[in-house]
C-alpha cells in the first residue's frame, strides 16, 4: 500500500488528529458524524443500494477534558456491511480503504477517516467504536468494539457477539467521544446534514439530534448515482513528488509499463516522444526500483514538454439539475431557485464538474436582508464547513458581479439577502488546501468555471428579481397616483380660485391619464413575465416532456445560451403570477381607458 | 407696505404663477398631460461672454411631464408654490428651513396632505429652488431667505442708507463701527451707498473673515481709504449681492485676496466674479465682474518664498479637487474664455506643480511684522501684480 510502515502511520494520526477535523470538541463531533455518513453514503452507491440513514446524537453526561460533554454520536446504514474480518482494519487501521489513490470522484479517499474517529473517542473516552454489521449473506449481525492498536497501526476486535437484526444489510457505528453539539452556523451539525440532504436527491435521512423532534426526510429521486469508472490521473496533474508516490503504488513494473498503466492518455506513441525529447531507450525499459531521482526528474520533464490530450471528463458524476431542484425543495419552502449544472470540463487538466443551487427559502426572507448569503460549498457531495474565505468556491463567488442581476453586495465579497447558494464541485482528483479537506485549492481554469456556473444561475436568479421589481412598481406607481392626483388638482383651484366645476372636470381628466400609465405599467409586468414564460417555452419544446425528467445534455444547453430551466418552470411561473396578482390586489381596481397609445407622449 | 425690489423686474411672481397654474389645471380638464419647464441650470447649458461678464443660461429646459413618476414632484410644486404666494401677499419672510418647517406644520394639521411629508429639509429646498428656476425669479424676491454666512465689511468711509419695510430709511455710518462689521443681509441689492467724503480708493475681500478681522484690527481701514470685506468661504446669495453692488454703486476697483488653489479659484472666486452654474437665472445681480484675483499668485510663492504644500494625489479631498481643475479647464466656459486666460494659467499651473498655498502663508515672511499681509497686499495693488 504505502512505503511508510504501518506502525509509524498510526502514531502520527494520533498525535496530528487535529490536521483530520479533530481540532476543537465541536469539530470533533461534526467530524465523527461526517467520517460515518460519508462512508455510507459511498458504499451504497458502490452497491447500488438506495441509502436510508439513521442519525441520533445526544450529550449523556459530562466530558472528561475541560468544557466538554460526552457526546454520543450513532449513523447507521442500509448499505452492503462488512465482513467480519474486515471491520478491525476498517476501522481500527490507518490506510485501509478501497478506495485509495482510484481516481474516483468518490467521497471517501484516503482511509484515514473513520480510524481517526475511532482514534478520537479512544484519545477521549477510553473506548473505541462499537459496529454492528451483517451482510445480505450472513443470517446474524456481528457487533463488537474496535479499539486501534497505536503503535502497531492495527484494529483490535472486543466483546464481539452475534445478535438478531431486522435488518437484510447494514452498518451501524457508535462513538462516544468528548465534543461539544453545535447545531447551526457555519461548522453546525445541521448545516452538515442539510448540506447532504441536497447534493444526495436519493438519500432518505432520517436525525434525531438533542431533544430536538427527530427530523425524516424523504429520497426525491430513485436512481443510485452511478460512480463512473476509474480515472487515471493524467502526467500533466502533478508535480514531480507526486509523481514519485505515485511510482510507488506500481511495484517492480519498467517504467515504460509505469507510465502506460499509471497514467491515462499516455501510449506507445508517447513513449516515442519522450525518446526523442532525449529520454534513454534503457531508461525505459528499466525496472521502476531501480530509477534514480535524477532520472525521475528528467521523464517527468520530458512527459511535461509533450502535448498530451488532455483527460477523459468521463470519471464525473453530476447530481443534475432535475434531482438538485427537487432536493433544494426538500429542504424548505421556496419562493424562487435555480439550479445550474454545468458540462463536465477540463480545468488544470483534472476532469471537474460544476453544480450550482441558488434559492430563496421564505423561513429566510423575514431576516436582516443585509446580512451576507448563506453559501453551502461541496466537494465531490461532501460539505465543507470551515475555513471558507481561502477556498476557490468563494473566491468565484466574490468575482461575480450580483449587482447586475439585481443583488446587492459590498464591494469584493459575497452579496447579501435571504439566499442560499450551494455550489459543489465533483472531481476524481479535488485538490484540497490541508489534509482536513476544508476548502479547495483551485487554480484560475476552475476559479472561472465555477464563475461561469455561477453566472448562468444568477441570469436566471435576476429574471425574477425584475419581474418582482416591476410588480413592486407597479404597486407604487397606482398609490402613488391615487394619494396624490387630488391634492395637485385642489392647490390648483385654491391658486386660482377655480369654481368646482372645474376641479371635478380635471379631476376626471387626471384619473383617465394615469390611468393610460398604470395600464402601460401593466403591461410592461406582463411582458416581463411573459418574456419568462417564453424561454420556458422553448426550454420545453427543446428537451420535450412535460415531466422535465429528460436528461439534460449540456452541449445543447451550450448552444441555448441558457441551461434549462424545464425542472423549474413551474415554480417560477406560480411565483410570477402571484406576484402580479398580489400588485393588482393592492393596487387599483380603477382601470380606466386601457387605451392602446397608452404611452405615447403628446 | 413698500415692496423692496433687487431689480428693476416686470416679472410680477402672483400673476406668473397664475398663469401657469392656469395652464396646468386646463391641460388636466382637456386629459393633457401638462409639462412643466425649468432653465437647466448646469455647466452643459452656462455661456460666457466677457463683454457680459457672468454666466447665462443657454436655452436648454428641463422638462416634467406629468405622469405617475412625476405626480409626486408635481404636487409638491404646486403645494409649496401657494403657501410660497400666501406668503409673498403677507409680505412675511422666512429662510428655507423655517419653510421645511411650515410646510411640516401643514402636513401634521391636515392628515389628507400625509402623501406629501418632507424627509428632510434637502426635498423641500429642491422643490423651492425648482418653483424659482421655473418662475426665473429670485428666491429672494420670494422673501425666502438662506442663513447667508459671510459678509462682514468694515471701512471708515462709507455710508450705507437702507430702506426698510415700513418706508423708513436707516443710515448706517461704517465709521462709526469701530472693528465690529457692517454685515449685510437679505436684499444688499436695494442698499444706497455712498463714501462719507471723497471717493474710496478700493475694496478689499478676504476669502477669511479671520484674516479679514486680522487686517481691520490692525487698522489697516484706518490707513487706506478702503472697504475690507470678509467672504468667509464660497459666498452666499448676500456676499454675492453685496459685492455687486459696491461695484455697481461705488465703481471702485475691488480686489479678492484668497488661498491659491483650484477651491478658492473655481468655487469661490469664480462664483463672486461670475456667478454659478447652478444659479444661472440670478448671476446678472449676484456677481462682481470687476473683481480682480489679487492673490495668492504663483509668482509670489516664488518671489516671497513662501511655504506651500504639496497636493497628495493619494488623498481624497485634494485629488478631487486637482481633478476638479482639468475638468474646468475642459468644460467651465469661464475659463475657456480668452479673457480669463491668466486665470486658466494659474489652473494650469496647479495641476502641473500639483501645490497649495494658503492666503496666511504671508506672514511667514517676516515673522516679527503683524503689518506684512498690509503691506504686500497695497504693493501689489500697486504694481499691479494682480490677474
Ligand atoms: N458503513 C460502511 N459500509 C460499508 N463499508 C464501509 C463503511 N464504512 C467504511 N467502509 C469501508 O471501509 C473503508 C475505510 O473507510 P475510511 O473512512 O477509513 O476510508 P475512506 O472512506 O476510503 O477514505 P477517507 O479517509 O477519505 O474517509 C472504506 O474504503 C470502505 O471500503
Ligand atoms: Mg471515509
Amino acid at each position: 500500500m504505502s512505503k511508510i510502515t504501518s506502525s509509524s502511520t498510526a502514531e502520527y494520526f494520533a498525535k496530528n488528529l487535529q490536521q483530520v477535523g479533530f481540532s476543537s470538541p465541536s469539530k470533533a463531533v461534526l467530524t465523527t458524524l461526517k467520517e460515518a455518513v460519508d462512508n455510507s453514503l459511498d458504499a451504497c452507491e458502490e452497491s447500488g443500494i438506495l441509502p436510508e440513514i439513521l442519525i441520533d446524537i445526544q450529550k449523556t453526561g459530562a466530558g472528561a477534558s475541560r468544557n466538554t460533554d460526552l457526546v454520543s454520536i450513532i449513523v447507521e446504514d442500509n448499505g452492503p456491511g462488512l465482513d467480519p474480518e474486515d471491520l478491525p482494519k476498517v476501522f481500527g487501521e490507518y490506510l485501509a480503504s478501497s478506495k485509495f489513490g482510484r481516481g474516483r470522484a468518490s467521497r471517501g479517499q484516503q482511509g484515514i477517516g473513520i480510524s481517526a474517529a475511532t482514534t478520537w473517542a479512544q484519545l477521549t473516552n477510553a473506548s473505541g467504536v462499537r459496529v454492528t454489521s451483517k451482510t445480505k449473506n450472513m443470517r446474524k449481525a456481528v457487533s463488537a468494539i474496535i479499539d486501534v492498536d497505536i503503535k502497531q497501526n492495527r484494529g483490535i476486535l472486543k466483546k464481539k457477539e452475534t445478535i438478531d437484526w431486522d435488518k437484510p444489510h447494514g452498518t451501524r457505528v457508535e462513538f462516544r467521544i468528548d465534543g461539544r453539539i453545535v447545531l447551526n452556523g457555519d461548522g453546525g451539525l445541521l448545516t452538515y446534514l442539510e448540506g447532504t440532504t441536497l447534493v444526495n436527491p436519493h438519500l432518505s435521512i432520517t436525525y434525531k439530534l438533542m431533544d430536538q423532534e427527530a427530523r425524516a426526510i424523504p429520497r426525491v429521486s430513485n436512481e443510485v448515482p452511478e460512480i463512473p469508472a476509474a480515472t487515471l490521473p493524467h502526467p500533466h496533474t502533478m508535480k514531480l513528488g507526486e509523481f514519485m508516490t505515485h511510482a510507488g503504488l506500481f511495484g517492480k513494473i519498467t517504467l515504460s509499463n509505469f507510465l502506460i498503466k499509471g497514467f491515462s492518455r499516455v501510449n506507445e506513441a508517447t513513449l516515442k516522444e519522450l525518446v526523442k525529447k532525449g529520454v534513454a531507450k534503457g531508461l525505459l525499459t528499466k525496472n521502476l526500483s531501480a530509477i534514480s531521482e535524477v532520472e525521475y526528474k528528467k521523464v517527468y520533464q520530458a512527459l511535461h514538454e509533450i502535448e498530451l490530450v488532455a483527460p477523459s471528463t468521463r470519471s464525473v458524476l453530476t447530481v443534475g439539475e432535475e434531482a438538485l431542484s427537487k432536493s433544494v425543495q426538500r429542504l424548505g419552502e421556496t419562493d424562487f431557485f435555480s439550479v445550474v449544472t454545468r458540462k463536465p470540463t477540463i480545468c488544470d487538466f483534472k476532469p471537474v464538474v460544476v453544480e450550482v443551487a441558488i434559492a430563496r427559502f421564505t423561513h429566510l426572507t423575514s431576516e436582516a436582508n443585509d446580512a451576507p448569503i448563506q453559501l453551502l460549498r461541496f466537494a465531490n457531495r461532501v460539505p465543507l464547513q470551515f475555513d471558507k474565505g481561502a477556498c476557490a468556491i468563494t473566491k468565484a463567488v466574490e468575482s461575480v458581479n450580483w449587482r447586475s442581476y439585481g443583488l446587492n453586495q459590498p464591494k469584493d465579497s459575497v452579496p447579501t439577502g435571504p439566499f442560499v447558494y450551494a455550489i459543489s464541485v465533483t472531481s476524481p482528483f479535488i485538490k484540497f488546501k490541508n489534509a482536513s479537506k476544508e476548502t479547495i485549492d483551485g487554480g484560475e481554469d476552475l476559479v472561472e468555471e465555477i464563475r461561469r456556473a455561477l453566472m448562468q444561475a444568477g441570469q436566471k436568479l435576476s429574471r425574477h428579481i425584475k419581474a418582482e421589481g416591476k410588480a413592486a412598481d407597479l404597486e407604487r406607481k397606482i398609490s402613488h397616483m391615487e394619494k396624490f392626483g387630488p391634492i395637485l388638482v385642489q392647490y390648483l383651484a385654491k391658486i386660482l380660485g377655480a369654481p368646482k366645476a372645474r376641479t371635478e372636470r380635471a379631476e376626471v381628466g387626471l384619473k383617465k391619464l394615469l390611468g393610460r400609465d398604470a395600464s402601460s405599467a401593466e403591461a410592461e409586468l406582463e411582458q416581463a413575465t411573459s418574456k419568462l414564460q417564453q424561454l420556458k417555452d422553448k426550454q420545453r419544446a427543446k428537451f420535450g416532456g412535460d415531466d422535465g425528467v429528460t436528461p439534460v445534455h449540456q452541449d445543447e444547453v451550450d448552444a441555448a445560451g441558457t441551461p434549462s430551466e424545464a425542472a423549474v418552470e413551474e415554480h417560477e411561473e406560480l411565483a410570477a403570477r402571484d406576484l402580479k396578482a398580489a400588485a393588482l390586489k393592492k393596487g387599483t381596481k380603477k382601470k380606466a381607458d386601457p387605451a392602446p397609445d397608452a404611452r405615447a407622449k403628446k | 407696505m413698500a415692496k423692496i425690489r433687487i431689480r428693476d423686474s416686470k416679472i410680477d411672481i402672483t400673476k406668473e404663477a397664475k398663469i401657469l397654474c392656469e395652464s396646468i389645471l386646463s391641460d388636466l380638464e382637456k386629459a393633457k398631460r401638462p409639462v412643466l419647464e425649468a432653465v437647466k441650470c448646469s455647466l452643459d447649458n452656462s455661456f460666457y461672454n466677457s463683454k457680459v461678464g457672468f454666466l447665462t443660461a443657454g436655452d436648454k429646459v428641463v422638462k416634467t411631464e406629468l405622469n405617475v413618476s412625476s405626480v409626486q414632484k408635481m404636487t409638491r410644486t404646486i403645494f409649496m408654490l401657494e403657501i410660497l404666494l400666501e406668503k409673498l401677499v403677507g409680505a412675511a419672510t422666512h429662510t428655507k428651513r423655517e419653510y421645511y418647517y411650515i410646510v411640516k406644520g401643514m402636513i401634521k394639521k391636515n392628515p389628507e396632505l400625509k402623501a406629501l411629508d418632507f424627509d428632510d429639509q434637502p426635498e423641500s429646498d429642491a422643490i423651492i429652488d425648482f418653483i424659482c428656476d421655473m418662475l426665473e425669479v429670485y428666491r429672494e424676491e420670494m422673501n425666502c431667505f438662506a442663513n447667508d454666512r459671510g459678509g462682514q465689511t468694515y471701512s471708515k468711509n462709507l455710508v450705507v442708507t437702507e430702506t426698510m419695510s415700513d418706508g423708513s430709511t436707516a443710515v448706517v455710518d461704517l465709521s462709526s463701527l469701530g472693528t465690529t462689521p457692517f454685515q449685510p443681509k437679505n436684499k444688499p441689492q436695494q442698499f444706497k451707498l455712498k463714501p462719507k467724503k471723497g471717493k474710496i480708493d478700493f475694496c478689499l475681500v478676504i476669502e477669511s473673515e479671520g484674516t479679514a478681522n486680522t487686517l481691520v484690527a490692525n487698522g489697516m481701514h484706518i490707513r487706506h481709504n478702503c472697504i475690507i470685506l470678509g467672504a468667509q468661504g464660497v459666498p452666499s446669495n448676500g456676499v454675492r449681492g453685496w459685492c455687486k453692488t459696491i461695484q455697481d454703486q461705488l465703481k471702485i476697483p475691488m480686489y479678492f485676496y484668497g488661498d491659491l488653489d483650484a477651491y478658492t479659484l473655481q468655487n469661490i472666486f469664480r462664483t463672486l466674479k461670475a456667478g454659478s452654474a447652478a444659479s444661472l437665472i440670478r448671476n446678472a445681480d449676484f456677481s462682481a465682474p470687476d473683481v480682480r484675483f489679487l492673490g495668492v499668485l504663483p509668482e509670489d510663492v516664488k518671489k516671497l518664498d513662501l511655504n506651500y504644500y504639496d497636493v497628495n494625489d493619494r488623498d481624497v479631498a485634494e485629488a478631487r479637487s486637482l481633478k476638479k481643475a482639468k475638468d474646468a479647464l475642459e468644460n467651465d466656459p469661464f475659463f475657456q474664455d480668452k479673457k480669463n486666460k491668466k486665470l486658466a494659467d494659474i489652473l494650469h499651473w496647479l495641476v502641473r506643480e500639483k501645490k497649495r498655498c494658503e492666503q496666511q502663508a504671508v506672514f511667514s515672511v517676516d515673522p516679527k511684522d503683524p503689518l506684512i499681509l498690509e503691506k504686500v497686499i497695497i504693493d501689489k495693488i500697486k504694481r499691479g501684480s494682480y490677474v
